[in-house]
């Protein structure tokens, strides 16, 4: 597996996208090759995140860059195109769980996310220098992606889209079709409800949900 | 929530750390922050989900573990061609059958394009195909690697 997050800035890799969509348009084949191996990342990651399944999320992933490719001269290269391939993995994803009644009705997933990601050090965090903390705040990260696994459809995609994808409210909105008052109020309540799942049983609230946070 | 101030809507808490509010909800959260102990605490656990989310790597599969990969335009309109000359033969066939058994005549250079048709399709599907290993042989980055 490749656990390489890109290095690259939001508008570097959205550039690099663009370039790769309009060279792929013009036959060139290592821009079509590269554009394909960029696109399957994005929906392999976004699959996995909404379904927890390493499987299935690579299936929705190929199947959904088929469809990009097969779209890809109705694509308006000024926009970004994660947001296009999200989309087509959110449509395929939601028709998959329409057929599997049983695994949508529960609302989680077959697998948790904790045993596929790979985790790294908070940026604020002191755990470069103390292997203990580092490993409190992996252990942090593994409950947390578990947590996402129990949110509805609709929560799950939002918190995804924002809390890992980086998406503004507005973006999410598009992306989604739904109004931006909505994404936020979506958001809030799967935060919330993530914060009571993270909070240990005996806690009441008063002490922060991470262990290595202190209060400012 | 502050009993005090039980008008703030929590949620804008949300908007408030994503940086999403007006520079009016922006000062009013804030300011409520300040003396809500309670929203105080809220707001830094979903700061520290958000930064914990967003510094979670998913390992994605190394590029020889895909199945296929995506078709090039050249080979999607080649197979698009031969698959629709295909369909027109086989309508054109069904047809000519049915013109042959109710009036019995026979156009020789009508059946000379019924035999070449099918083959011309074929032609066009195997190019199709030809088109995409190509092009996964041109980019395929291990091709100088010897096995």
């Amino acid at each position: 597996m490749n656990g390489v997050k890109p290095q690259q800035s939001k508008a570097q890799q959205s550039a690099l996208d663009r370039a790769l969509v309009i060279g792929a348009r013009d036959g060139d084949p290592a821009c079509h090759s590269e554009l394909g191996r960029r696109s399957a990342q994005y929906c392999y990651r976004f699959a996995l995140q909404l379904t927890a399944d390493p499987e299935l999320a690579k299936d929705v992933a190929q199947e959904s860059v088929a469809r990009f490719f097969d779209h890809i001269d109705r694509f308006d290269s000024n926009q970004p195109i994660e947001r296009w391939l999200y989309q087509i993995v959110r449509n395929r994803v939601r028709d998959l769980a329409r057929r599997d009644r049983a695994r949508s009705k529960s609302g989680a997933t077959s697998e948790s996310l904790d045993a596929l990601i790979e985790t790294r050090q908070l940026p604020t965090s002191d755990a470069s220098t103390n292997p203990a903390v580092a490993l409190e705040q992996a252990d942090f990260q593994r409950h947390l992606w578990n947590a996402v696994a129990s949110l509805t459809e609709d929560q799950r995609e939002i918190f995804v889209l924002r809390d890992f994808h980086g998406l503004s409210y507005r973006e999410i909105a598009e992306t989604l079709s739904i109004p931006t008052g909505t994404v936020m109020s979506r958001l809030h309540t799967a935060r919330m409800r993530l914060r009571t799942l993270l909070r240990p049983p005996e806690d009441e609230g008063e002490t922060p949900i991470h262990p290595n946070r202190k209060e400012s | 929530m502050s009993p005090e101030l039980p008008h703030f809507d929590e949620q804008l808490i949300s908007g408030y750390i994503d940086g999403e509010l007006t520079q009016q909800d922006q000062q009013r959260v804030r300011l409520h922050l300040e003396s809500c102990a309670q929203c105080r605490q809220i707001s830094r656990d979903l700061q520290n989900l958000t930064a914990a989310a967003m510094a979670t790597t998913f390992p994605t599969p190394f590029d020889d573990q895909w199945d296929e990969r995506p078709r090039t335009s050249l080979s999607r309109w080649l197979s698009y061609a031969g698959f629709g000359l295909l369909a027109i033969w086989t309508l054109s066939l069904v047809a000519f059958l049915v013109h042959q058994a109710v009036t019995d005549a026979t156009s020789v250079r009508f059946e000379a394009l019924l035999g070449l048709a099918p083959a011309l399709a074929i032609v066009l599907i195997v190019a199709s195909t030809a088109v995409d290993r190509l092009q996964t042989h041109q980019s395929d980055p291990y091709k100088k690697v010897q096995k």
